[in-house]
């Protein structure tokens, strides 16, 4: 809690303990060795399912923006190309495959 | 890794600081909403 008053102050979001690392254990992020999680990263949906997920070495940070472009493309249920950006165009919906 | 895309997220209720308050949280609680999980080492280092 000090450090939330002190240096986070107004913390838009639940910051959880998980002390028994159990949670980073089922997640895969766990490094036993070290007794500490990676940099992981899961975006789940409304439904509750994992639509996506970036998991990076402890040497190196996030990208707000990159989170925030999936999560923008994800919640758009359309086909959305390599690099898209909200605002850009999508591709069109695939041919129902008919088998031949 | 147990996660996979597509497949649900594992549920989980942690006890945390929500605003100025401990409370806890679940997964459930976001049912309906993106949810943003992420994970981070060591307190006090750049996230």
């Amino acid at each position: 809690m000090a450090w939330v008053n002190q240096e986070l102050r107004e913390l838009t979001y639940p910051l959880l303990a998980d002390f028994t690392k159990q949670v980073s254990k089922e997640y895969g992020v766990l490094l036993e060795r070290l007794g500490a999680a990676l940099r992981g990263t899961f975006l789940i949906g409304p439904d509750g399912l994992v639509r996506a997920y970036m998991v990076q070495d402890l040497t190196v940070g996030r990208s707000v923006d990159e989170i925030l472009r999936l999560v923008s493309a994800l919640a758009t249920g359309k086909l959305c190309p390599a690099g898209w950006r909200p605002g850009e165009p999508f591709l069109p919906p695939l041919p129902k495959n008919t088998g031949e | 890794m147990t996660v996979q895309v597509n497949s649900p997220a594992p549920a989980f209720e942690l006890s945390g600081v929500v605003g100025k308050k401990f409370q806890k949280v679940k997964l459930s609680d976001y049912k309906g909403k993106w949810v943003v999980l992420f994970f981070y080492p060591l307190d006090f280092t750049p996230i």
